[in-house]
Protein backbone atom coordinates (compact mmCIF):
# COMPACT_ATOMS: atom_id res chain seq x y z
CA UNK A 1 0.00 0.00 0.00
CA UNK A 2 0.63 3.20 -0.36
CA UNK A 3 -0.48 6.81 0.06
CA UNK A 4 -0.78 9.17 -2.67
CA UNK A 5 -1.84 12.88 -3.24
CA UNK A 6 -3.74 13.90 -6.41
CA UNK A 7 -4.93 17.29 -7.14
CA UNK A 8 -8.73 15.76 -9.38
CA UNK A 9 -10.41 19.00 -10.64
CA UNK A 10 -9.32 21.24 -8.11
CA UNK A 11 -9.79 19.07 -5.37
CA UNK A 12 -7.08 17.82 -3.67
CA UNK A 13 -7.23 13.59 -2.45
CA UNK A 14 -4.93 11.51 -0.04
CA UNK A 15 -5.58 8.04 -0.43
CA UNK A 16 -3.80 5.01 0.38
CA UNK A 17 -4.03 2.68 -2.44
CA UNK A 18 -2.21 -0.67 -3.51
CA UNK A 19 0.26 -0.62 -5.87
CA UNK A 20 -1.40 -2.66 -8.15
CA UNK A 21 -4.52 0.05 -8.25
CA UNK A 22 -4.96 1.10 -11.51
CA UNK A 23 -5.59 4.86 -12.22
CA UNK A 24 -8.95 4.61 -13.67
CA UNK A 25 -10.28 1.69 -11.05
CA UNK A 26 -9.12 4.58 -8.31
CA UNK A 27 -10.64 7.72 -10.25
CA UNK A 28 -13.78 5.62 -11.16
CA UNK A 29 -14.10 3.19 -7.59
CA UNK A 30 -12.35 4.78 -5.01
CA UNK A 31 -13.76 8.56 -5.55
CA UNK A 32 -17.04 7.86 -7.22
CA UNK A 33 -15.93 9.94 -10.40
CA UNK A 34 -17.54 7.73 -12.63
CA UNK A 35 -17.86 10.05 -15.89
CA UNK A 36 -14.34 7.72 -16.80
CA UNK A 37 -15.39 5.22 -18.56
CA UNK A 38 -13.65 1.49 -19.38
CA UNK A 39 -14.95 0.69 -22.68
CA UNK A 40 -12.80 -1.93 -23.33
CA UNK A 41 -11.05 -4.74 -20.94
CA UNK A 42 -8.56 -2.06 -19.33
CA UNK A 43 -6.05 -3.20 -22.74
CA UNK A 44 -5.80 0.55 -23.76
CA UNK A 45 -7.59 0.64 -26.66
CA UNK A 46 -11.29 1.97 -26.48
CA UNK A 47 -9.68 5.86 -25.34
CA UNK A 48 -12.91 6.27 -23.02
CA UNK A 49 -10.70 6.29 -19.97
CA UNK A 50 -8.30 9.51 -21.44
CA UNK A 51 -7.93 11.71 -18.87
CA UNK A 52 -5.71 14.58 -18.67
CA UNK A 53 -2.47 14.25 -16.37
CA UNK A 54 -1.08 17.36 -15.93
CA UNK A 55 -2.61 19.07 -18.72
CA UNK A 56 -1.85 15.69 -21.20
CA UNK A 57 -4.09 13.67 -22.74
CA UNK A 58 -3.44 10.20 -21.59
CA UNK A 59 -5.25 6.52 -21.00
CA UNK A 60 -5.65 6.26 -17.59
CA UNK A 61 -6.21 2.33 -17.79
CA UNK A 62 -2.51 2.55 -18.74
CA UNK A 63 -1.35 3.97 -15.75
CA UNK A 64 -1.58 3.00 -11.68
CA UNK A 65 -2.80 5.46 -9.48
CA UNK A 66 0.53 5.80 -7.49
CA UNK A 67 1.91 6.85 -10.74
CA UNK A 68 0.01 10.12 -10.39
CA UNK A 69 1.36 10.78 -7.15
CA UNK A 70 1.73 14.34 -7.13
CA UNK A 71 -0.15 14.93 -10.55
CA UNK A 72 -2.78 17.08 -11.58
CA UNK A 73 -5.58 15.54 -12.93
CA UNK A 74 -8.85 16.66 -14.75
CA UNK A 75 -11.69 14.35 -15.46
CA UNK A 76 -14.39 14.75 -17.89
CA UNK A 77 -16.41 16.68 -14.61
CA UNK A 78 -13.71 19.23 -14.41
CA UNK A 79 -14.70 20.33 -18.47
CA UNK A 80 -17.47 22.57 -17.31
CA UNK A 81 -16.72 25.45 -15.33
CA UNK A 82 -19.70 27.02 -12.66
CA UNK A 83 -22.08 24.89 -14.59
CA UNK A 84 -21.12 26.05 -18.19
CA UNK A 85 -20.22 23.26 -20.86
CA UNK A 86 -17.00 23.95 -22.04
CA UNK A 87 -17.23 24.85 -26.21
CA UNK A 88 -16.44 21.55 -27.02
CA UNK A 89 -19.29 20.26 -25.10
CA UNK A 90 -21.65 22.51 -26.21
CA UNK A 91 -20.64 21.64 -29.75
CA UNK A 92 -21.00 17.54 -29.15
CA UNK A 93 -24.73 18.32 -27.84
CA UNK A 94 -25.22 20.66 -31.27
CA UNK A 95 -23.89 18.27 -33.44
CA UNK A 96 -25.22 15.24 -32.32
CA UNK A 97 -21.76 14.18 -31.85
CA UNK A 98 -22.51 11.41 -29.80
CA UNK A 99 -25.45 8.71 -29.77
CA UNK A 100 -25.03 5.98 -26.93
CA UNK A 101 -22.38 8.70 -25.23
CA UNK A 102 -19.95 6.24 -24.04
CA UNK A 103 -17.24 6.71 -25.61
CA UNK A 104 -17.82 10.17 -25.18
CA UNK A 105 -15.75 11.45 -21.84
CA UNK A 106 -12.63 10.28 -23.49
CA UNK A 107 -13.29 11.90 -26.53
CA UNK A 108 -13.80 15.26 -24.89
CA UNK A 109 -10.64 14.95 -22.69
CA UNK A 110 -8.27 13.47 -25.87
CA UNK A 111 -10.05 16.34 -28.33
CA UNK A 112 -9.81 19.14 -25.58
CA UNK A 113 -6.10 18.99 -25.20
CA UNK A 114 -5.59 18.55 -29.03
CA UNK A 115 -7.15 21.74 -29.65
CA UNK A 116 -4.66 23.32 -27.50
CA UNK A 117 -1.78 22.28 -29.74
CA UNK A 118 -4.00 22.74 -33.06
CA UNK A 119 -6.85 25.39 -32.40
CA UNK A 120 -7.17 25.38 -36.64
CA UNK A 121 -6.94 21.50 -37.41
CA UNK A 122 -8.29 20.34 -40.80
CA UNK A 123 -10.42 17.45 -40.83
CA UNK A 124 -7.88 14.88 -41.61
CA UNK A 125 -5.85 15.88 -38.73
CA UNK A 126 -8.66 15.49 -36.53
CA UNK A 127 -9.82 11.87 -37.46
CA UNK A 128 -5.89 11.42 -36.84
CA UNK A 129 -6.18 12.51 -33.12
CA UNK A 130 -9.20 10.30 -32.72
CA UNK A 131 -7.37 7.28 -33.20
CA UNK A 132 -6.88 6.64 -29.89
CA UNK A 133 -10.81 6.87 -29.44
CA UNK A 134 -13.32 3.81 -30.33
CA UNK A 135 -16.78 5.00 -31.14
CA UNK A 136 -18.91 2.15 -32.47
CA UNK A 137 -22.10 4.07 -32.87
CA UNK A 138 -21.29 6.96 -34.97
CA UNK A 139 -19.03 6.63 -37.84
CA UNK A 140 -17.14 9.25 -36.23
CA UNK A 141 -18.88 12.18 -38.79
CA UNK A 142 -20.60 13.93 -36.27
CA UNK A 143 -17.69 13.79 -33.97
CA UNK A 144 -15.31 15.36 -36.38
CA UNK A 145 -18.16 18.19 -37.35
CA UNK A 146 -18.53 18.93 -33.80
CA UNK A 147 -14.82 19.34 -32.65
CA UNK A 148 -14.45 21.18 -36.43
CA UNK A 149 -17.32 23.89 -34.61
CA UNK A 150 -15.91 23.82 -31.43
CA UNK A 151 -12.65 24.69 -33.00
CA UNK A 152 -14.32 27.35 -35.30
CA UNK A 153 -16.03 28.76 -31.90
CA UNK A 154 -13.14 28.83 -29.87
CA UNK A 155 -11.44 30.78 -32.65
CA UNK A 156 -14.22 33.05 -33.35
CA UNK A 157 -14.63 33.76 -28.93
CA UNK A 158 -10.87 33.66 -28.66
CA UNK A 159 -11.01 30.56 -26.21
CA UNK A 160 -13.08 29.01 -23.29
CA UNK B 1 -6.82 -7.42 -17.21
CA UNK B 2 -5.71 -6.80 -14.16
CA UNK B 3 -1.86 -6.19 -12.22
CA UNK B 4 -1.43 -9.03 -10.43
CA UNK B 5 -0.04 -7.86 -6.89
CA UNK B 6 2.84 -5.55 -6.69
CA UNK B 7 4.99 -4.93 -3.15
CA UNK B 8 6.62 -1.97 -3.82
CA UNK B 9 6.84 1.31 -5.78
CA UNK B 10 9.58 3.71 -5.77
CA UNK B 11 10.40 6.81 -7.18
CA UNK B 12 13.72 7.73 -7.81
CA UNK B 13 14.94 11.69 -8.58
CA UNK B 14 18.52 10.67 -9.80
CA UNK B 15 20.16 8.08 -12.06
CA UNK B 16 21.86 7.04 -9.05
CA UNK B 17 18.85 6.88 -7.12
CA UNK B 18 17.74 4.72 -9.84
CA UNK B 19 20.21 2.08 -10.03
CA UNK B 20 20.49 1.81 -6.05
CA UNK B 21 16.92 1.36 -5.77
CA UNK B 22 17.15 -1.24 -8.67
CA UNK B 23 19.99 -2.57 -6.81
CA UNK B 24 18.08 -3.28 -3.40
CA UNK B 25 15.95 -5.88 -4.91
CA UNK B 26 16.78 -8.88 -5.74
CA UNK B 27 17.46 -10.38 -9.33
CA UNK B 28 14.52 -10.72 -11.18
CA UNK B 29 12.44 -8.47 -8.51
CA UNK B 30 12.33 -5.31 -10.02
CA UNK B 31 11.58 -3.30 -13.32
CA UNK B 32 11.92 0.11 -14.04
CA UNK B 33 8.94 1.66 -15.59
CA UNK B 34 9.31 4.51 -18.00
CA UNK B 35 5.86 5.40 -19.74
CA UNK B 36 4.51 2.34 -19.02
CA UNK B 37 2.85 1.71 -22.55
CA UNK B 38 4.34 -1.29 -23.11
CA UNK B 39 5.12 -2.66 -19.58
CA UNK B 40 1.39 -2.08 -18.47
CA UNK B 41 0.18 -4.27 -20.71
CA UNK B 42 2.49 -6.93 -19.80
CA UNK B 43 1.63 -6.68 -16.30
CA UNK B 44 -1.77 -7.04 -16.48
CA UNK B 45 -1.78 -9.84 -18.72
CA UNK B 46 0.91 -10.98 -16.38
CA UNK B 47 3.38 -12.06 -19.01
CA UNK B 48 5.47 -10.12 -16.35
CA UNK B 49 5.20 -9.91 -12.82
CA UNK B 50 7.52 -7.51 -10.90
CA UNK B 51 7.68 -7.37 -7.39
CA UNK B 52 8.56 -3.76 -7.34
CA UNK B 53 8.80 -1.02 -9.47
CA UNK B 54 11.36 1.35 -10.53
CA UNK B 55 9.27 4.50 -11.49
CA UNK B 56 11.67 6.56 -13.80
CA UNK B 57 9.42 9.66 -13.99
CA UNK B 58 11.49 11.95 -11.96
CA UNK B 59 14.56 11.37 -13.27
CA UNK B 60 15.26 14.66 -15.59
CA UNK B 61 18.56 13.71 -16.11
CA UNK B 62 16.71 11.05 -18.54
CA UNK B 63 14.48 13.59 -20.42
CA UNK B 64 15.56 15.89 -23.31
CA UNK B 65 17.23 16.17 -27.07
CA UNK B 66 20.58 17.47 -26.73
CA UNK B 67 22.78 18.68 -30.17
CA UNK B 68 25.46 20.51 -30.41
CA UNK B 69 27.77 20.37 -33.27
CA UNK B 70 26.68 17.41 -35.28
CA UNK B 71 26.37 15.44 -32.11
CA UNK B 72 22.81 14.45 -30.55
CA UNK B 73 21.63 12.55 -27.72
CA UNK B 74 18.66 11.88 -26.91
CA UNK B 75 17.73 10.84 -23.11
CA UNK B 76 15.89 7.93 -22.53
CA UNK B 77 12.60 9.18 -21.15
CA UNK B 78 12.24 11.69 -23.91
CA UNK B 79 8.91 10.92 -25.36
CA UNK B 80 7.20 9.93 -28.42
CA UNK B 81 5.82 13.82 -28.50
CA UNK B 82 8.51 15.17 -27.82
CA UNK B 83 10.39 13.33 -31.21
CA UNK B 84 7.43 13.72 -32.64
CA UNK B 85 7.53 17.97 -32.64
CA UNK B 86 11.41 17.94 -32.76
CA UNK B 87 11.54 20.60 -35.65
CA UNK B 88 15.10 19.60 -36.51
CA UNK B 89 14.48 16.04 -37.08
CA UNK B 90 12.12 16.97 -40.08
CA UNK B 91 15.46 16.59 -42.31
CA UNK B 92 18.33 14.67 -42.63
CA UNK B 93 19.60 12.04 -40.75
CA UNK B 94 17.84 11.84 -37.86
CA UNK B 95 14.32 12.33 -39.35
CA UNK B 96 13.39 8.36 -39.29
CA UNK B 97 13.18 9.26 -35.60
CA UNK B 98 10.17 11.75 -36.15
CA UNK B 99 8.76 9.54 -38.85
CA UNK B 100 8.37 6.39 -36.46
CA UNK B 101 7.62 8.67 -33.31
CA UNK B 102 4.99 10.38 -35.19
CA UNK B 103 2.81 7.60 -35.77
CA UNK B 104 3.13 5.14 -32.47
CA UNK B 105 0.20 4.44 -31.32
CA UNK B 106 -2.21 7.59 -30.90
CA UNK B 107 -2.00 10.96 -29.26
CA UNK B 108 -2.31 9.12 -25.58
CA UNK B 109 0.32 7.05 -26.22
CA UNK B 110 2.52 9.49 -27.16
CA UNK B 111 1.83 11.78 -24.76
CA UNK B 112 3.14 8.85 -22.36
CA UNK B 113 5.34 6.00 -24.06
CA UNK B 114 9.31 7.07 -24.17
CA UNK B 115 11.98 5.98 -26.90
CA UNK B 116 14.25 4.44 -23.89
CA UNK B 117 11.02 2.19 -22.76
CA UNK B 118 10.80 1.10 -26.42
CA UNK B 119 13.77 -0.09 -26.85
CA UNK B 120 14.31 -1.76 -23.54
CA UNK B 121 11.38 -3.63 -24.07
CA UNK B 122 12.06 -4.33 -27.50
CA UNK B 123 8.55 -5.75 -29.01
CA UNK B 124 9.12 -7.29 -32.39
CA UNK B 125 6.69 -5.09 -34.36
CA UNK B 126 7.84 -1.24 -32.37
CA UNK B 127 8.66 1.35 -34.83
CA UNK B 128 11.08 2.69 -32.92
CA UNK B 129 14.14 0.09 -32.37
CA UNK B 130 14.31 -0.55 -36.35
CA UNK B 131 14.42 3.19 -36.68
CA UNK B 132 17.71 3.80 -33.95
CA UNK B 133 19.07 0.56 -35.30
CA UNK B 134 19.21 2.04 -38.99
CA UNK B 135 20.20 5.12 -37.11
CA UNK B 136 23.37 3.34 -35.72
CA UNK B 137 23.41 4.83 -32.29
CA UNK B 138 25.30 4.00 -29.16
CA UNK B 139 23.46 3.24 -25.66
CA UNK B 140 24.39 4.95 -22.78
CA UNK B 141 23.57 2.34 -19.57
CA UNK B 142 24.38 3.01 -15.82
CA UNK B 143 24.43 0.45 -13.72
CA UNK B 144 26.14 -0.63 -9.90
CA UNK B 145 29.39 -1.04 -12.07
CA UNK B 146 29.34 2.17 -13.45
CA UNK B 147 28.99 3.58 -16.76
CA UNK B 148 29.06 1.59 -20.33
CA UNK B 149 28.25 2.20 -23.55
CA UNK B 150 27.09 -0.30 -26.40
CA UNK B 151 26.14 0.15 -30.04
CA UNK B 152 22.33 -0.16 -30.91
CA UNK B 153 23.38 -3.26 -33.01
CA UNK B 154 24.51 -5.10 -29.99
CA UNK B 155 21.82 -4.33 -27.47
CA UNK B 156 19.20 -5.47 -29.32
CA UNK B 157 19.57 -9.17 -29.52
CA UNK B 158 15.75 -10.41 -30.56
CA UNK B 159 11.88 -9.89 -29.51
CA UNK B 160 11.80 -8.82 -26.12
CA UNK B 161 15.70 -8.89 -25.09
CA UNK B 162 17.91 -6.55 -24.84
CA UNK B 163 21.73 -6.24 -23.77
CA UNK B 164 20.42 -4.55 -20.43
CA UNK B 165 21.25 -6.08 -17.40
CA UNK B 166 18.09 -6.33 -14.89
CA UNK B 167 19.98 -3.73 -12.70
CA UNK B 168 21.10 -1.33 -15.34
CA UNK B 169 19.41 2.29 -16.49
CA UNK B 170 19.37 3.04 -19.94
CA UNK B 171 20.48 6.68 -19.63
CA UNK B 172 20.78 8.46 -23.50
CA UNK B 173 20.22 7.24 -27.43
CA UNK B 174 23.65 9.15 -28.79
CA UNK B 175 25.24 10.10 -32.15
CA UNK B 176 29.00 11.65 -31.86
CA UNK B 177 27.90 13.37 -35.07
CA UNK B 178 25.69 13.46 -37.62
CA UNK B 179 27.58 12.38 -41.34
CA UNK B 180 27.05 14.80 -43.84
CA UNK B 181 24.75 14.69 -46.40
CA UNK B 182 22.60 12.03 -45.19
CA UNK B 183 18.81 10.92 -44.80
CA UNK B 184 16.53 9.07 -43.54
CA UNK B 185 13.27 7.74 -43.02
CA UNK B 186 10.91 5.26 -41.67
CA UNK B 187 7.47 3.89 -43.13
CA UNK B 188 5.10 1.26 -41.72
CA UNK B 189 1.77 -0.55 -42.50
CA UNK B 190 -0.26 -1.75 -40.37
CA UNK B 191 -3.96 -2.84 -39.94
CA UNK B 192 -5.15 -0.34 -38.29
CA UNK B 193 -4.01 2.89 -38.80
CA UNK B 194 -0.75 3.73 -36.54
CA UNK B 195 -1.29 0.22 -34.90
CA UNK B 196 1.73 -1.78 -34.55
CA UNK B 197 2.82 -2.59 -38.20
CA UNK B 198 3.19 -5.82 -40.00
CA UNK B 199 5.92 -4.18 -41.16
CA UNK B 200 8.19 -1.50 -40.73
CA UNK B 201 11.42 -0.57 -42.91
CA UNK B 202 14.02 1.91 -41.85
CA UNK B 203 16.84 2.95 -43.81
CA UNK B 204 19.58 5.90 -43.72
CA UNK B 205 21.82 6.86 -46.56
CA UNK B 206 25.00 8.42 -46.79
CA UNK B 207 25.56 10.36 -50.52
CA UNK B 208 29.15 11.43 -52.37
CA UNK B 209 28.97 14.83 -53.91
CA UNK B 210 27.85 13.63 -57.07
CA UNK B 211 24.55 12.00 -55.16
CA UNK B 212 26.03 8.01 -55.17
CA UNK B 213 25.18 5.89 -52.19
CA UNK B 214 28.33 5.44 -50.12
CA UNK B 215 26.82 4.02 -47.01
CA UNK B 216 23.63 2.54 -45.88
CA UNK B 217 21.64 1.20 -43.17
CA UNK B 218 18.66 -0.98 -43.48
CA UNK B 219 16.78 -2.22 -40.76
CA UNK B 220 12.85 -3.94 -41.14
CA UNK B 221 10.37 -4.29 -37.88
CA UNK B 222 7.68 -7.23 -37.72
CA UNK B 223 9.35 -10.09 -38.51
CA UNK B 224 10.11 -13.17 -36.34
CA UNK B 225 13.45 -11.87 -35.83
CA UNK B 226 12.50 -8.17 -34.61
CA UNK B 227 14.43 -5.44 -34.97
CA UNK B 228 17.26 -6.19 -37.91
CA UNK B 229 19.52 -5.30 -40.53
CA UNK B 230 19.91 -6.56 -44.05
CA UNK B 231 22.81 -6.45 -44.75
CA UNK B 232 22.75 -7.72 -48.08
CA UNK B 233 20.34 -5.05 -48.84
CA UNK B 234 22.85 -2.51 -47.58
CA UNK B 235 25.54 -3.68 -49.54
CA UNK B 236 23.31 -3.75 -53.12
CA UNK B 237 22.42 0.07 -52.43
CA UNK B 238 26.30 1.15 -52.47
CA UNK B 239 26.25 3.25 -55.87
CA UNK B 240 22.74 3.99 -56.19
CA UNK B 241 21.34 7.57 -56.91
CA UNK B 242 18.39 6.73 -55.46
CA UNK B 243 16.50 5.72 -58.83
CA UNK B 244 13.44 3.09 -58.69
CA UNK B 245 15.43 0.65 -60.55
CA UNK B 246 18.60 0.41 -58.48
CA UNK B 247 16.03 0.70 -54.79
CA UNK B 248 14.22 -1.92 -56.42
CA UNK B 249 17.28 -4.23 -57.28
CA UNK B 250 18.38 -3.85 -53.31
CA UNK B 251 14.83 -4.33 -52.64
CA UNK B 252 14.94 -7.82 -53.61
CA UNK B 253 17.84 -8.49 -51.85
CA UNK B 254 16.29 -7.31 -48.51
CA UNK B 255 13.20 -9.85 -49.42
CA UNK B 256 15.65 -12.48 -50.41
CA UNK B 257 17.53 -12.75 -47.29
CA UNK B 258 15.11 -12.36 -44.60
CA UNK B 259 12.60 -14.92 -42.84
CA UNK B 260 8.86 -13.59 -44.19
CA UNK B 261 6.75 -15.71 -42.33
CA UNK B 262 2.97 -16.26 -43.01
CA UNK B 263 0.37 -15.29 -39.90
CA UNK B 264 -3.29 -14.11 -39.81
CA UNK B 265 -2.37 -10.85 -40.67
CA UNK B 266 -0.41 -11.35 -43.89
CA UNK B 267 0.91 -14.20 -45.85
CA UNK B 268 4.80 -14.18 -46.60
CA UNK B 269 3.93 -12.93 -50.35
CA UNK B 270 2.32 -10.29 -49.36
CA UNK B 271 4.92 -9.40 -46.18
CA UNK B 272 7.15 -9.17 -49.02
CA UNK B 273 5.46 -6.98 -51.38
CA UNK B 274 4.91 -4.57 -48.00
CA UNK B 275 9.26 -5.16 -47.71
CA UNK B 276 9.48 -3.47 -51.74
CA UNK B 277 6.40 -1.04 -51.13
CA UNK B 278 7.17 0.31 -48.23
CA UNK B 279 11.17 -0.31 -48.73
CA UNK B 280 11.01 2.14 -52.03
CA UNK B 281 8.87 4.99 -50.36
CA UNK B 282 11.41 5.05 -47.82
CA UNK B 283 14.85 5.14 -49.44
CA UNK B 284 13.37 7.77 -51.82
CA UNK B 285 12.38 9.67 -48.84
CA UNK B 286 16.09 8.72 -47.38
CA UNK B 287 17.84 10.29 -50.83
CA UNK B 288 15.79 12.97 -51.26
CA UNK B 289 16.19 14.12 -47.41
CA UNK B 290 20.17 13.32 -47.64
CA UNK B 291 20.43 16.05 -50.48
CA UNK B 292 18.80 18.84 -48.49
Amino acid sequence: MKTINVTINGTRYEETVPVRMLLVDFIRERLALTGTHVGCTYEGVCGACTIHLDGEAVKSCMLLAVQADGHEITTVEGLAKGGELSALQRAFRQHHGLQCGFCTPGILMNMTEFLVHNPTPTDDEIRQGLIGNLCRCTGYVHIVTSVRAAADELARTGGA
Amino acid sequence: MYPAKIDDYSRPATIAEAVAALASFGVGEAMCIAGGMSLMQAIKSRLVRPACLVDLQDVAELRGIRGSGGALSIGAMTRYVEIAGHAPFASGPFAALRDAASHVGDRQVRNRGTIGGSLCWNYMAACLPAAVLALGATLRLVGPGGERTIAIDDFLIGPLETARGEQEVLVSIDWKSAPARSGSAYKKWGLVKDALPVVGVAALVTLEANGACSAARLALAGLTAGAQRVPAGEAALLGSKGDAASLDRALEAVCANVDLHSDHWADAAYRGQLVRQLGRDVLTSAFARAKN
